[in-house]
């Protein structure tokens, strides 16, 4: 058994960590909230290569596995960087026989987000706002099309979520309902991959605080009422790094997992990024409630990822539906 | 990125499952429907078993072989213990002795004493338990009484330890006293062997909340204990225990087992009774099992990342302790899970057929979160091991025990 990542994931993840401390933060984050460009960009991604990673060489993308994915995602996650990778993660998979879009997702020439529910008007997708290609699944065909996106007031503005409109579309494949499932199922261990990275960033700033703060004559962390409180945060993002390694391997390695393996990921991911914010929060004190304050833009992420691609209680139903129908075995 | 064995755990693990097969006959086996074998019934069977596997070479897998063992890798040792469960054999009787007492007398004993304890050990001709806790020490271990008084060439021992897995059926214990009060709590201890058998040594089964009786109390009134049985010096009884603490940890480290039930009988349990509740009841009852299954995968594949650890011949740290935190907590949920699918029969003890596995489950996991390290005393560990947390500020550790804050 190796249960670890490999060599050269270990040094894409360290590059990935470099370059979005380098180029993202929560303090851009905040300023995104005000009006501000959302950090790093789809420019900068592209450049680096990171929308491609998930695309075919032949299509001029990296060819990556889902779990080189996934390790720089959580990087991103760890600094609330925008534009997700989620979109990036799902479109590959939908654009797999359609090379010439694959090429346009990789080089950043087109902007893709994909669209949960009616393509008439779809709910809240991710980076729908700054897209300029959607696509969508109608009456039971993959599309693809320019359309009309309309945001809300952001709760997360790095998120980008906006309901979209299609203004033109065109069928890329008919009968694709499981091609659409798939990928939905890739984009749910992606979007926990980022929220692994967001927990994890909180639980640290949080501990980190818990070492230093003083109250009542001594540091805060050595208070079981505080410590237990950063253990349990902690143990919920060790385990979820264990799911998301598992769902990203099952996706290339045993995909009969993965629909199971996505769905757990996914629905631990809410509950632990949720968690670690709350708790981020809670150790902080006064100063974790303020705007200048980091935790809040973690809290913030949490509130939204945990209802986007579904939200716990749905991938709890299908973990059990899918256990009962004989997936673990 | 892989979940299979390397060609030489494969090799190892085809090995073992061959012996298993070639001596099934002289083993003895869980039947079906039961999850252990009770120690008070099954005794000699039980001895018979690990000898007859220690003729084969599959028990003291990571002991050295100077003293017996196989001088083989925590990870052979988890092949073996997977494999025993695979074909149904049960837990070696003297598994206390195995993961606990034997490396202590290993690290801390006399050539005496391990050429007299190890080998017999080995072949469980002798039994042994763990003397530890007391009704008045329990996570706070270095707080306990029992004493042990110098008489010229023995110490004279009274005093009471509780909750001792196997001292019904043990020949030797290792046991941790206290010879000095007048020093502070950690600095007057002394671990020595004892003979079960010796005059004076009283075991009572310690019935638990559920009825079973795995555990005893043990008795001492003036037990006399040759200074020759001691392990190591006077006063280093703490450093001792600890050695055999650290060996509970990587005894525990079964790696991706579930403790309590299996996540896969649940499912079994939910898809025949699934269908039997009310269409909204189902709703509900599939959340359960949900979130049961999630919180036994995130513990199961956390697991394989520390057994990962050990194959690359890495120690377990302190993060093991999130493996029985978490696995507690998950098993927890299968079984709410499980006797929530009973319906009507969930207040019962058992369903109308007799089957009480999930009443049983239930009612044993309150214990499961304290035995072995509460919840509590985890959280301090990973806190403080782990996370780096400052410990809490503590007023027991200088002052002497006799009179003093315990």
């Amino acid at each position: 058994m190796n249960f670890d990542l490999g060599p050269d994931q270990r040094d894409a993840a360290a590059g990935a960590r470099d370059f979005y401390r380098g180029q993202a933060s929560p303090a851009a984050a905040r300023a995104a909230l005000e009006g501000g460009p959302v950090q790093p960009g789809y420019e900068a991604l592209a450049d680096v290569g990171f929308l491609g990673i998930p695309v075919p060489e032949a299509a001029g993308g990296g060819g990556g596995s889902l779990l080189d994915l996934a390790v720089v995602a959580e990087q991103g996650g760890a600094v609330l960087a925008g534009p997700s990778l989620v979109p990036a993660a799902r479109a590959a998979v939908l654009l797999a026989d359609v090379p010439d879009l694959a090429a346009q997702l990789a080089d950043g020439s087109a902007r893709f987000a994909v669209l949960d529910g009616p393509v008439t008007g779809s709910s809240p997708s991710i980076d729908a706002a700054g897209a300029t290609l959607f696509l969508g699944l109608d009456d039971g065909a993959l599309v693809v099309g320019e359309g009309e996106a309309t945001p809300g007031r952001p709760l997360d503005a790095t998120r980008g979520l906006a309901s979209v409109r299609l203004t033109s579309r065109r069928v890329l494949a008919e009968d694709a309902g499981q091609l659409w499932a798939r990928a939905r199922q890739v984009a749910a261990v992606v979007l926990a991959a980022e929220d692994l990275g967001a927990a994890d960033a909180a639980v640290q700033m949080a501990v980190g605080y818990a070492q230093q703060r003083e109250a009542f004559g001594r540091r805060i962390g050595s208070y079981q009422a505080v410590k237990h409180m950063l253990v349990d945060a902690w143990v919920g993002v060790d385990q979820l790094r264990s799911l998301v390694w598992w769902a990203a391997w099952a996706a290339d390695a045993a995909p009969d997992e993965l629909p199971l393996a996505a769905s757990a990921a996914r629905a631990h991911a809410a509950e632990v990024l949720e968690r670690a914010a709350e708790t981020c929060i809670q150790v902080h004190g006064g100063i974790g409630f303020t705007w200048e304050h980091d935790a809040h833009l973690y809290w913030r992420r949490a509130k939204v990822d945990r209802l986007l691609l579904g939200d716990a209680a749905e991938h709890l139903d299908a973990v059990a539906r899918l256990a009962v129908a004989g997936a673990l075995g | 990125m892989d979940f299979d064995d390397t060609p030489d755990e494969a090799a190892f693990r085809a090995r073992v499952r061959k012996t298993l097969e070639e001596r099934a006959d002289e083993l003895l086996h869980v039947g079906a429907g039961e999850e252990a074998v009770d120690a008070r019934t099954s005794e000699a069977e039980l001895r018979r078993t690990q000898r007859v596997l220690a003729e084969a070479g599959l028990v003291g897998i990571p002991w050295p072989r100077e003293y017996g063992g196989q001088g083989g890798t925590l990870v052979q040792q988890a092949i073996v213990q997977q494999e025993l469960a695979r074909a149904r054999v049960p837990a070696l009787i003297n598994h206390i002795g195995l993961g606990m007492c034997g490396p202590t007398v290993i690290a801390h004993g006399s050539d005496d004493q391990r050429s007299r304890y190890l080998a017999r050990l080995l072949r469980a001709d002798d039994v042994w338990c763990q003397l530890f806790s007391e009704p008045a020490s329990g996570s706070d271990l270095a707080a306990l009484r029992t004493t042990a008084v110098r008489d010229g060439d023995d110490w004279v021992v009274n005093g009471q330890k509780v909750w001792t897995t196997l001292a019904h059926v043990a020949d030797h214990g290792i046991l941790l006293t206290r010879t000095d009060p007048e020093k502070p709590k950690h600095a007057g201890l002394t671990m020595f062997v004892v003979d079960l058998h010796a005059p004076g040594v009283t075991v009572r089964p310690l019935r638990q909340m559920v009825g079973s009786a795995g555990f005893n109390e043990v008795f001492f009134d003036d037990v006399r204990i040759s200074d020759s049985e001691r392990l190591g010096e006077p006063g280093e009884g703490w450093r001792v225990a600890l050695t055999t603490l650290m060996n509970e940890r990587v005894a525990i480290g079964g790696a991706g087992s579930d403790l309590g039930v299996p996540v896969e009988t649940l499912v079994a349990h939910a898809r025949q009774r699934l269908p039997q509740l009310d269409p909204e009841r189902q709703v509900l009852a599939r959340q359960a099992v949900g979130r049961a299954v999630v919180a036994s995968l995130a513990t199961r594949y956390t697991g394989y990342r520390r057994f990962t650890v050990l194959s690359q011949g890495g120690l377990p740290g302190p993060e093991a302790s999130a493996g029985k935190l978490a696995g507690t907590a998950a098993a927890k949920l299968v079984a709410d899970a499980g006797v929530r699918l009973l319906g009507d029969d969930a207040v019962y003890a058992a369903t109308a057929d007799g089957d009480d596995t999930w009443q049983r489950t239930q009612g044993y996991l309150p214990g499961l979160a304290i035995a072995g390290g509460t919840d509590q005393v985890l959280r301090n560990i990973l806190g403080e091991r782990v996370l780096g947390l400052p410990p809490e500020p503590r007023s027991d550790k200088t002052a002497p025990f006799a009179g003093g804050r315990r």
